[in-house]
């Protein structure tokens, strides 16, 4: 029997490497393999704000899982897409890497990331459902990465320049409705000089209105609705009224929150975490910012971990990715900056559940309790391009150079052709 | 009397050879062979006929936006061919605080684009200093919308373009009108011809050359703007995308993990062939010149 030994471990070495060549078979369990070796971890501007916490979060997985070694990879913020792409394009993707669920989903269509529902299944058990949906896409069957942290937006006003304007600082708006009628006055009052609205709407604001963005099949858009057109006739209004700020049709994405922070205008959404950064900008506004929650459906912003198909060493990537993304993990990380975990133990922290009276925990406390409603405002098929062409149109619409409905057929039309396109 | 061996030339050009084929000749092809695929960062590339050029005839953006390059050039082409001529012929001057103007008018090109960019969009901007200043003088009754405008955003960048591009062409004609020589000058002033007449006579055919390279120069980077609208527009190009170059076009749809690359590539090559007319003209009309 001996003699035949090395015949046989080279038989099994090599059924092992045939297997592990699979590209997208996918069926190992996590716990079949050893987990060993050098793997790879991408993280997206987290250095060196956040050095000490991963290096703690790396040492534990290696103390775990003795023969392991991370090499931690985190890339600057700017550029991020066309990095991963380049990775991607040369097959030099990491074996883990920090991926929102619109840069997973080309990923996942090529075949390029591992279907972390075939390797683990306790993620139902283990991540919040819209965590979990957020790396589930139409036409693909699978989840494309583990959830990591998440966010949402609350809403932030100027109570100084509320109460100044015959506003109730205390009694901001409820609903979009409530917020274009105070625009108004807030405007009326001060002389033309103050603003509430500073942004146009977008994609998200139709989805809040409870109108279908893509249709079942996800080849085509179906937004261009009298629903839809009626939502932008009440900004046209608003703009032709002297509601809002000129500019705003060309704004970006940062764009009310900039005017908010400059104190140009009273009303912006944000983070559960943006009091400090508003007050440490412009002094101030100290005492002057209350948050209430989202005025109607909370976005949800999901950050998650996905494994590279590719992985020379899947079992510890994989392990890796759990690690990283445990309860424990998480609640440590969202202790040091104002995340939410994506775990559903750590619901039950009173961390993010109490506040301690600041306005600050208030807000904080606002978009843990708005994580429970929120949900995905944007199909990720909507890519840059086809947002920027929506905001063009939309921007014409509301400038009143055409009407609202023939704006978003027309923004339709061109974002149809750019999807039959693939 | 031959000294070197027949490949000797070879290999010296050989490096510039690599290099042109490298960075032009091949990508050029590529992006003629692109534009005839379905090609994404991450897939496609199937043959799709002319379905791309097809698709460019229904594209509205490109209409608008090669309407902003014809514009653009045809007020940037005397701008800042004529302009910086005559700023070069004063700072040549030897005037008691010469110098400072000579840096005023060269700072400009040494400032990043993005950094003007968002200077002029606080110039301009409704509660802009323009706007305040014109208002508080009582020229205007409302705030003018610069950045929102159709007109007014491309006459903006046109602006910037020309502010910005005067120091840099400037420094060429400097250059050249050192060349220009003086003797010729004298003469004709010997022969009593006045100051202008020596400017049509003399300095403008030395410096006949020069005004065709900068004619060229400022018509290509006319024709190929990016910076200016997309800072001014906010990257969006301005309401209905009208204020949009073929430049902003192509980067609109090449980037991200979507880009459509063949359908950029074939905005490319209509950037190509817009870009390469004018610049045949010019040329041609200085060889006639030559000849005569």
């Amino acid at each position: 029997m001996r003699k035949y030994a090395p015949g046989l471990a080279a038989l099994a070495a090599a059924s092992m490497a045939l297997a592990g060549c699979g590209g997208t078979s996918q069926a190992k369990q996590p716990g079949s393999e050893a987990i060993a070796g050098e793997v790879s971890l991408q993280t997206w501007s987290l250095t060196p704000k956040f050095t000490d916490y991963l290096n703690d979060v790396i040492k534990g997985f290696e103390a775990k899982y003795p023969g392991t070694k991370v090499k931690l990879v985190d890339q600057p913020g700017d550029g991020y897409s066309e990095k991963v792409l380049t990775q991607a394009g040369s097959g030099t993707l990491p074996d883990v890497v920090n991926l929102p669920p619109d840069f997973a989903l080309p990923l996942a269509r090529q075949d390029m990331l591992l279907d972390v529902s075939a390797v683990d299944d306790t993620l139902h058990d283990t991540y919040v459902a819209g965590g979990l949906s957020a790396f589930e896409y139409k036409g693909l069957n699978g989840t494309w990465g583990f959830p990591w942290y998440l966010n949402t937006d609350v809403n932030y006003w100027n109570t100084g320049k509320l109460n100044a304007n015959g506003l109730d600082g205390k009694n901001p708006p409820k609903t979009t409705d409530e917020l274009f009628e105070q625009a108004r006055i807030l405007h009326d009052k001060s002389g033309g000089q103050e603003y509430l609205l500073s942004r146009k709407p977008g994609v998200d604001d139709f989805t809040r209105a409870g109108i279908a963005i893509l249709a079942e099949d996800g080849k085509s858009v179906v937004f261009n609705t009298d629903g839809a057109a009626a939502l932008l006739d009440k900004y046209r209004d608003a703009y032709k009224n002297g509601y809002m700020p000129p500019t705003v049709l060309n704004n970006d994405y940062l764009g009310n929150s900039k005017l908010f922070t400059e104190g140009k205008v009273a009303w912006t959404t944000g983070g559960g975490n943006s009091i400090p950064s508003f007050e440490k900008d412009n002094p101030s506004l100290e005492g002057k910012v209350v948050a209430t929650p989202s005025l109607d459906l909370p976005p949800l912003y999901v950050q998650g971990l996905a494994v590279s198909s590719k992985s020379k060493n899947r079992p510890a990537a994989v392990a890796l990715a759990k690690w990283v993304t445990n309860a424990e993990n998480q609640g440590k990380f969202a202790h040091l900056v104002n995340i939410f975990p994506s775990t559903k133990s750590s619901a039950s922290d009173p961390y993010f559940s109490m506040s301690d009276g600041t306005p600050a925990s208030d807000a904080k406390v606002l978009a843990f309790k708005g994580l429970e409603t929120a949900g995905n405002l944007q199909p990720y098929e909507i890519n840059g391009a086809m947002s920027d062409i929506l905001s063009q149109q939309i921007a014409l619409a509301i400038k009143g150079d055409v009407s609202s409905k023939q704006a978003l057929d027309d923004a339709a039309e061109k974002i149809n052709l750019m999807l039959s396109r693939g | 009397m031959k000294s070197h061996r027949w490949f000797t030339p070879w290999a010296l050009v050989l490096p510039a050879l690599i290099w042109l084929f490298v960075f032009s000749i091949w990508p050029t092809l590529n992006t003629i062979r692109l534009s005839f695929t379905n090609t994404k960062p991450l897939g496609g590339g199937d043959f799709v006929g002319f379905r791309n050029f097809v698709d460019l005839f229904k594209d509205e953006q490109l209409g608008y936006a090669l309407l902003n390059s014809a514009i653009y050039m045809v007020v940037c082409l005397p701008l800042l061919t004529i302009g910086p001529l005559l700023i070069a012929i004063l700072i040549q001057k030897k005037l008691p605080g010469i110098t400072f103007f000579r840096t005023a008018f060269y700072t400009p090109v040494i400032a990043s684009a993005v950094v003007v960019g968002l200077m002029w969009t606080w110039l301009l901007d409704d509660r802009g200093l323009i706007n305040n200043m014109a208002s508080s003088l009582g020229f205007i009754q409302g705030p003018l919308p610069f950045l929102t405008d159709r007109w007014l955003v491309l006459f903006s960048a046109i602006s910037l373009t020309v502010w910005k591009g005067l120091g840099y062409y400037m420094i060429i004609y400097v250059s050249a009108l050192g060349n220009v020589p003086k003797e010729l000058h004298e003469a004709a002033a010997v022969d009593g011809a006045s100051v202008v007449r020596r400017f049509f006579n003399v300095t403008l055919p030395s410096l006949r050359n020069t005004i065709v390279l900068v004619s060229i120069l400022v018509s290509v980077s006319a024709l190929r703007v990016f910076s200016e609208l997309y800072i001014l527009t906010g990257s969006k190009g301005g309401p209905g995308g009208q204020d949009m170059s073929v430049v902003m076009l192509i980067q609109q749809y090449a980037r991200g993990f979507y880009g459509d690359l063949g359908y950029a590539s074939a905005l490319s090559i209509v950037l190509f062939v817009v870009t390469i007319v004018p610049m045949l003209v010019l040329v041609r009309i200085n060889r006639k010149a030559n000849d005569q």
